[in-house]
């Protein structure tokens, strides 16, 4: 999914992460790591903000139904919608799309519709999280209950992870993405690593 | 800790969200004018009561809208969440809305536009 977005082959600005190497721990217990995770690099991510009134234009531009309910998020491929509050949205594509994107936006959006589209692809990190420890080790650091029953596929919370602002997706019971602000990114990548310590590890540099 | 429904998210964690203080406190017009003296009271005067309390709430670390909540100082029960702009519907947090002495002052008579300068002339 979202992970192929790390083959765009040619780009002049630094990843979130790109300092920091990969890392790993055995799992104690033997058998598979329970978390593995990766910063999907240079992720194309856009704010959104507008009204339902962009169903047509986002569906469009993304191939997402729109809007998102409330704590949802809509996907496409590997572009999603998310929803932020009552107006504003969170638009997640392929790196390098982002100005496709919004061109799209606006040829098919009339001038008297009104929102505004703000490329924050370098303000914002977004981490791949995958392996059958994933909502464990999120829930060591974060007060929604993550259980697959109340924190489904498909819902997404901006929340706190270990005291810093994150975007949480759950892609899969045992699959998120965790957005976070690009300058907390190396804390919570090793806060994760030590989170993960008990389940085991690996980073993906 | 407290649980506060976001009226847009839910309920969520009281270290989330971010309280902004008393609520209901209109700005004095520019056009009204006030003595210093009065404007302190929209300035600086803040009441603290030990019991209902209508506050300003911000869910700072979710969809980072602000919005109402009446709670009991005390019992840290909270009673009613209610949009900005608007006032409290349920009987208590709306007699604690009327009884604020906040009501009686300068201030906050000067916060509406005077009536002969309605239209605006000048």
């Amino acid at each position: 999914m979202a992970n192929s977005s790390n083959s765009r082959p040619d780009f002049s600005g630094q990843a979130a992460l790109a300092g920091i190497a990969g890392s790993s721990s055995d799992n104690p217990n033997g058998g598979d790591a329970g978390l593995v995770f990766r910063e999907i690099s240079h992720l194309g991510k856009l704010n959104l903000r507008g009204d339902k009134n962009l169903a047509a234009a986002i569906k469009a531009a993304t191939g997402c139904p729109f809007p998102p309910k409330a704590n949802q998020f809509q996907s496409a491929g590997e572009r999603h919608v998310l929803w932020l509050g009552p107006d504003e949205y969170l638009i997640l594509c392929e790196a390098g799309k982002e100005k496709q994107l919004e061109d799209t936006l606006a040829s098919t959006t009339k001038s008297s519709q009104r929102y505004a589209i703000t490329d924050v692809s370098d303000s914002l990190c977004a981490l791949a999280l995958s392996g059958p420890k994933t909502r464990a080790v999120l829930a060591k650091g974060c007060g929604l209950d993550l259980h697959p029953s109340y924190f489904p596929s498909g819902d997404c919370a901006q929340t706190l992870l270990a005291l810093a602002g994150v975007t949480l997706m759950a892609l899969a019971d045992d699959e998120f993405i965790v957005i976070c602000r690009t300058s907390f990114a190396p804390y919570i990548q090793r806060w994760l690593a030590d989170a993960a310590l008990e389940y085991g590890y690996q980073f993906v540099a | 800790m407290l649980i506060i429904t976001c009226p847009f998210c839910g309920p969520r964690d009281e270290a989330e969200f971010a309280c902004g203080g008393e609520a209901h406190i209109a700005r004095p017009l520019a056009e009204n004018k006030i003595s210093d003296a009065h404007f302190a009271d929209y300035l600086f005067m803040r009441d603290n009561p030990k019991g209902l309390f209508l506050e300003r709430w911000r869910h700072s670390a979710g969809c980072r809208r602000w919005f109402n909540v009446a709670r009991d100082t005390v019992s840290h029960e909270i009673i009613e969440i209610y949009p900005m702009g608007s006032l409290p519907k349920k009987a208590s947090p709306k007699a604690a809305y009327k009884a604020s002495w906040r009501r009686d002052t300068a201030a906050e008579k000067a916060a509406v536009r005077s009536p002969n300068k309605a239209g605006g002339s000048k």
